[in-house]
């Protein structure tokens, strides 16, 4: 079986340090055509002429950072797979507004279950406008399943 | 033995707290009274620690449901449910662990009042039965949870044979994540509860009865 990741040094070597950090804008159009595939029908999502025209509230749930986790990080003793992804919208995103995304290690645990044990890593996706306000974090969740010893 | 009068709780349930809790806790209150789920309340049971920060006085008084806190631990036996937690047991031990001795978290519970209750004792690798031959029967366990609402076919047989050869008593827990599990599994209890400490000494006097709601095969 492949090593067990070191939760304690992962953590105290990875936490809360930004490993991305990207700028870009949406365009009236990315949001409109997200909302639409998500079959949102709210005119606020849906037109960009609505006079409070934003993001949907999960929208920053499609954002990626360039890297999944931090450079040097350990390697993963077992496949990763998506665990889930959870969005806190603050404050709406607008098209046409210079958005910065950084990217921090937010967690990492461990669990037991049915089949045995299982390492969960949370990286959070925080975007700030130009004046460095925080308008939603975006959490996603990856959980390695360690093969069972028996 | 049946119990009239008193309340029955859900004694095993997870919010939006626990990481894979899916549920909040006034979605479980408003499930609870529009589908007349027969309980009176539920003890929120979240994965590797003690929710000490979130108040549900005015849930509890918007719905007239009792809703009280504990914790769901991780020990080389298994899960184990843990009711009464108070500050100084936080400091015992560390919920947050996934490898507690059992017998350390059944010691420090004495020690400060609290009830350990190995969990879905029948389930595979998280429960207490796949370890008794390679660990041996663990002491001070008195209470199990025979009923779970998560149980797959024949776990709770499993739960419900050994507590009934070691002398134990059995609780019910729906293990609810999600909004509509709260209530699959239950405990009756013969008076009526206000808090954790109430609820400790019930179990502790065996005063209870589990109860499941699911059909068993």
């Amino acid at each position: 079986m492949s090593e067990r990741l070191d939760i304690d040094a992962v953590r105290s070597r990875f936490l809360n340090e930004v490993f991305d950090e990207q700028q870009f804008e949406l365009t009236a159009e990315q949001i409109a055509d997200y909302a639409c595939a998500c079959g949102e029908l709210a005119p606020r999502y849906t037109k960009p002429d609505h006079p409070d025209f934003q993001a949907p509230p999960t929208f920053p749930s499609s954002f990626r950072p360039t890297r999944r986790l931090p450079e040097d990080f350990p390697k993963l003793p077992g496949l990763g797979m998506d665990a889930g992804k959870a969005v806190a919208p603050r404050l709406p995103i607008r098209p046409g507004v210079r958005l910065t995304a950084r990217t921090h290690l937010h967690d990492v645990y461990a669990k037991t279950g049915r089949s045995g044990r299982m390492t969960f890593m949370v990286t959070r996706m925080e975007i700030f406008d130009p004046d460095e306000v925080l308008l939603a974090s975006a959490d996603t969740r990856i959980v390695i399943r360690e093969k069972p010893e028996s | 033995m049946t119990l009239e009068g008193g309340m029955t709780l859900d004694l095993h349930t997870h919010s939006v707290k626990s990481d894979d809790g899916r549920a909040r806790v006034r979605n479980y209150c408003q499930w609870i009274r529009t589908r007349n789920i027969p309980i009176d309340g539920f003890v929120l049971t979240e994965h590797r620690q003690f929710d000490a920060e979130s108040d549900y006085a005015d849930l509890s008084r918007e719905f007239d449901l009792a809703i009280l806190k504990g914790s769901e631990v991780e020990t080389e036996y298994g899960h184990v449910l843990v009711f009464g937690v108070t500050e100084a047991l936080r400091r015992a031990f560390d919920f947050s662990d996934i490898h507690l001795p059992l017998a350390r978290v059944i010691e420090a519970c004495e020690a400060h009042g609290a009830v350990p209750v190995p969990c879905h004792p029948g389930r595979p690798r998280v429960g207490m039965h796949a370890h008794l031959e390679s660990l041996g029967i663990p002491e001070g366990v008195r209470i199990v949870e025979i009923y779970n609402g998560g149980s797959r076919e024949g776990e709770d047989s499993i739960a419900q044979a050994m507590a009934d050869a070691h002398g134990w008593r059995g609780i019910g827990g729906s293990d609810a994540h999600i909004v509509s599990h709260i209530g699959r599994c239950a405990t009756r209890f013969s008076a009526r509860l206000a808090d954790e400490r109430e609820l400790v000494d019930a179990l502790l006097a065996g005063e209870f009865q589990a109860l499941t709601n699911r059909e068993q095969p």
